[in-house]
């Protein structure tokens, strides 16, 4: 039985959140300034929307809600920036592991292929390449699990809930419609 | 009698009666995979269940709703990840629990509350369905708009942390909604001139990201660790248990039941207004919130199933959707050639008392199926998480892609999923941001007709405040709660109780 | 380009034979809806293609796709393959796409399938409001300038059209126009007293009317409905509405230009088989919407006047963000 002590102070949930309350973790600063300039780039973008025009434009309340992120991300900045950095944390070791970037670089590489090759072939990619990554067992396992388990996400979604996800190389619907006939007999 | 005999067709019909189990079962599923929504499955059935009786195909769609509602709790327990919206609020700490191996109790205590809430909402639905319409009827957009403030309030009490860093989270969230082009007068907010942003963000794909993707980022910190095992010998709650929590229930039931029953809001703010109502009114938990209170877990799950009485009351009365659901309900009852409207309770009562009667049904196959095949669920927890988190990444981005059939959805899903990690490892609170995002149009688009009725001027807004008896509470409550969250309040009242004594 | 020389030589791989007109469908056809499941565009199209389908003798997968005023779904299909495996299923809108200044394409580049039906707008009240018909709602107006709301769903809506209508035959009335997200929401706030006036199209607000929850001031239409045959045509108030009547926003299926004509041909078929058939005339009639069931030529006509009759109306009302000409939209000549 594991007690639940995060690790590192990891916030796995929002009741256990991440931070420390005097303490500043590696790329905090950084993370709340990045979030400053944001806010005032949307705050610029919200201004850009019908200015003061009325109380009722369509400008107001996003222009009320981005003042409202620069003052709370200002105040954020400036206090994070007077706490002192944590001891013992790496920003590589304990923020941005290589498992992590690893698995975010498949994340965007899977966005990239899906249209072209759809989705099919994409998710076979995925799932092979991240459960071979992070289990290291061996391709019997690896292939088996993945597989079996996008067959499987593939008839919920693509035959009971028709979602028509890229269908890229792979002739999906001609299949689909080929056993239709086979089943039902065409009309 | 005729009534009755309505009323009790579900029970004499045994085909009626398993399509209501066959829908309630598939709910429990379909409500516990995020992206695959109760709102898609229903309108898939509208083709589905085309050329069947009104009847059966009514029945299959409300065992899929009242299942469905249910079944978000699951993965919020189990894996930290909501399967839908209204089940935000129980991941705070129903995962906490499932972390110390309590899944069982938690789970087996979220199916009785459900039921529980499941049953208020009938009950109300049945017995003074005009009254709370009329009732919902009365809203005008100022007190939506405070509805909405109300809710933006919640803030406080989902971060935990910072209060600071929620209201920051809040306010993006609220921002995040705005995006695309407005829905009143159609003009471009936050779109940077880009097509691919005129549609807005789905909160559907931001829920997914921020909830899914970083949670399986964050897992892979442990990737090797073994998972917790769970206990599940012991998941129905014993009588005292159930007991104890009933004065909160029936207050969380009644926030569900009003909230799901007026149009424009639905089971997933009830669930976080719960929540939150829970935290004020529970002096001394035994295990404080956030960490795995019990109370945390009652008070949105009698909430949001007790909106699904809810959504059906203005449905019922006034051929007015209470929710996304009951919106695809109408359209099913239209196409099978009844016309949902304020007469259909008087030219057709039985229609009422057979829904009644299929809703009763659902919510006991909701506490049947609920209660059993935990055992396959915590399986799932227990698998090895290098198989675990690739699958909750490809369901993810499956699950975004299913909300509006668009790519563009699958690269805002991925975005906050990484944005949402970095925000979890600095302590940002995850649960503002998508209270921002459900609350956003409500109060913007409210706010913005509540000022144009008064033709801009906010000394006749605010006058409007008074003339009501509703917004007076309304404004009252937001005032009260407000001031309750400042520091100054807290000197007073310390300051009150050092008089007394 | 890829995905049709795979997808011909899969077919052919699989023996299923490469003439693809003449087969077609030989899968199924993604049938994109412009709004929201639920509301009425959504609920015409999912009524009428299971019919469809059964002429077709083909599965048609309907999907919703919102956003931007339906801006979404209309590029989704404009940019697909014009092969007749996508379809939109879509309402009036996009027709005033261009001078509202929400997009760069209308259904010039589209080839109706069919053009399923029509509504008849109805001028709605709150029950409790001061005036009983069209006159008297005018009156008041025009005596209490700045206190009535109407509702309204946003420009190029059906009220905005409605009310530019009232504007340019009454003169300017000076009301308060509320938005709404949809005549849904609109008349819910208005059986709750928000707004006191909500153009609507009938079949929304029927069944409201008739359990006395909202008032009918009058069809705006050249005759009486026979839905209501009591509410009076507002014809019959002022002669000025025959020039714009009648009047109404339409649904219907759609295909990109440079679809086969035989897939056209058989979808069109499809269609107006379907639409016949008994269920949907009935659901239709229950409904107040008026069956229209024209393809072809017939359909771009009817689409040219429609655009050019609204596209001015809405220019000469001052709401367009864009004129009419710069799209080459011709006024109609009266």
């Amino acid at each position: 039985m594991t007690t639940p002590v995060p690790e590192h102070h990891d916030g796995t949930s929002d009741a256990t959140p991440g931070g420390y309350e005097n303490d500043r973790r590696p790329g905090e600063l950084g993370f709340a300034l990045f979030m400053l300039a944001a806010s005032l780039g949307l705050l610029w973008s919200a201004y850009d929307i019908s200015g003061f025009e009325a109380l009722s434009a369509p400008g107001a309340i996003p222009m009320a809600t981005t003042l409202a992120m620069v003052i709370t991300a200002l105040i954020i900045a400036l206090r994070t920036a007077r706490l002192p950095l944590i001891r013992g944390e790496g920003f590589v070791k304990d923020i941005l592991p290589g498992t992590v970037v690893v698995m975010t670089l498949f994340l965007i590489a899977y966005a990239l292929l899906l249209r072209p090759l759809g989705f099919l072939p994409t998710s076979a990619l995925f799932l092979v390449a991240a459960v071979k990554l992070l289990s290291g067992r061996g391709w019997a396992f690896t292939l088996t699990v993945s597989l079996g388990s996008l067959v499987a996400i593939w008839l919920i979604f693509r035959i009971v809930f028709s979602v028509l996800m890229p269908a890229g190389i792979v002739p999906e619907a001609e299949f689909i419609q080929m056993f239709r006939n086979l089943l039902g007999g065409k009309a | 009698m005729e009534t009755l005999l309505a009323f009790l067709t579900v029970f004499t019909h045994p085909e009626l009666l398993l399509l209501v189990g066959v829908g309630t079962f598939a709910g429990v599923y379909v409500g516990a995979i995020p992206g695959l929504s109760v709102t898609m499955a229903v309108s898939i059935l509208i083709s589905f269940t085309f050329s069947w009786d009104v009847h059966p195909a009514i029945a299959l769609m409300i065992g899929i709703y009242m299942g469905g509602v249910y079944g978000g709790s699951r993965t919020a327990i189990l894996l930290n990840i909501p399967g839908a919206p209204s089940a935000i609020a129980t991941a705070l700490d129903g995962y906490p629990m499932a972390q110390r191996g309590e899944a069982g109790t938690a789970i087996g205590v979220t199916t009785v509350m459900s039921f529980f809430g499941g049953f208020i909402g009938i009950a109300v639905l049945a017995v003074a369905a005009p009254f709370v319409s009329d009732f919902a009827l009365k809203f005008q957009p100022r007190d939506y708009m405070l509805l909405a403030v109300l809710g933006i309030l919640l803030v406080g009490s989902l971060s935990t942390g910072s209060l600071l860093k929620g209201i920051f989270a809040g306010a993006l969230g609220i921002a995040i909604g705005a995006v695309g082009r407005d829905p009143l007068t159609f003009t471009e907010r936050f779109t940077f001139d880009l097509k691919l942003m005129e549609g807005g963000i789905s909160f559907i794909a931001v829920m997914i990201g921020m909830f899914g993707v970083s949670e399986a980022l964050m897992q892979l910190h442990h990737v090797n660790k073994a998972a917790v095992r769970q206990k599940i010998s012991r998941i129905v709650p014993s009588f005292s248990t159930i007991r104890k929590y009933l004065p909160l229930s029936l207050q969380t039931s009644s926030i569900g039941v009003i909230i799901g029953a007026l149009p424009g809001t639905g089971g997933d703010i009830a669930a976080l207004m719960a929540y939150d109502h829970a935290k004020r009114v529970t002096k001394s938990p035994e295990v404080p919130f956030g960490k795995g209170a019990m109370e945390g877990l009652v008070a949105p799950e009698t909430a949001n199933n007790a909106a699904v009485g809810g959504a059906f009351i203005p449905m019922m009365t006034l051929g007015i959707p209470g929710d996304a659901v009951t919106a695809i309900m109408i359209g099913a009852l239209f196409i099978h050639g009844l016309n949902p409207g304020p007469m259909l309770m008087i030219d057709q009562p039985d229609m009422f008392w057979f829904i009644v009667g299929a809703l009763v049904m659902a919510n006991f196959f909701m506490l049947l199926f609920g209660l059993t095949g935990i055992k396959l669920f915590t399986r799932i927890v227990e698998m090895p998480r290098a198989v675990l988190i690739p699958l909750i990444m490809l369901l993810s981005i499956v699950g975004a892609y299913a909300v509006n059939n668009s790519i563009s959805d699958v690269y805002w899903m991925l975005g906050f999923g990484v944005f949402g990690y970095f925000m979890r490892h600095y302590g940002y609170p995850l649960g503002p941001v998508i209270l921002g995002v459900i609350l956003s149009r409500l109060l913007d688009d409210n706010w913005r007709r509540a000022i144009i009725s008064e033709r801009e001027d906010l000394g006749r807004f605010f006058a409007g405040l008074f003339s009501s008896p509703l917004s007076t509470i309304l404004f009252l409550s937001v005032v009260l709660i407000f001031v309750s969250q400042t520091p100054l309040w807290t000197r007073a009242k310390a300051r009150l109780a050092r008089k007394a004594a | 380009m890829k995905h049709v020389v795979f997808g011909a030589v899969s077919a052919l791989a699989l023996g299923l034979g490469a003439a693809q007109a003449q087969d077609y469908p030989t899968k199924e056809i993604q049938g994109i809806i412009q709004w929201g499941a639920g509301g009425s565009t959504d609920t015409v199209m999912r009524a009428v293609t299971p019919h469809a389908e059964e002429v077709l003798g083909g599965t048609v997968v309907m999907q919703n796709m919102t956003g931007a005023v339906g801006a979404i779904a209309l590029n989704y299909v404009a940019d697909a393959e014009a092969d007749g495996y996508t379809v939109l299923m879509g309402a009036e809108n996009p027709m005033l796409y261009k001078i509202m200044g929400l997009g760069d394409k209308d259904y010039s580049e589209f080839t109706p399938i069919n053009i399923l039906a029509r509504g008849t707008p109805l001028l709605v009240a709150n029950s409790d409001a001061p005036f009983n018909d069209y006159a008297e709602m005018v009156e008041y107006v025009k005596a209490h300038p700045g206190e009535v709301r109407f509702g309204a769903t946003g420009p190029g809506g059906l009220p905005s059209v409605i009310t530019a209508m009232i504007n340019t035959i009454e003169g300017k009335l000076d009301y308060i126009s509320v938005p709404y997200d949809g005549d849904g929401p609109a008349l819910t706030a208005l059986q709750g007293g928000a707004i006191d006036v909500m153009p609507a199209v009938l079949g929304a607000a029927i069944e409201g009317v008739r359990a006395g929850n909202m008032k009918p001031l009058a069809v705006f239409d050249v005759a009486p409905n026979s839905k209501l045959p009591d509410v009076p045509a507002v014809t019959s108030f002022n002669d000025g509405y025959n020039t714009y009547l009648p009047w109404g926003p339409f649904f219907g299926v759609f295909v990109p230009n440079g679809t086969p004509d035989d897939v056209v041909a058989k979808l069109s078929a499809a269609y107006s088989e379907g639409a016949k058939n008994p269920d949907f005339v009935e659901l239709m009639d229950n409904r107040g919407f008026t069956l229209m069931g024209i393809s072809g030529d017939e359909a771009n006509q009817f689409l040219t006047k429609w655009q050019q009759g609204t596209a001015w109306l809405l220019q000469d009302a001052g709401e367009t963000k864009a004129s009419p000409e710069e799209f080459g939209i011709a006024r109609p000549a009266n």
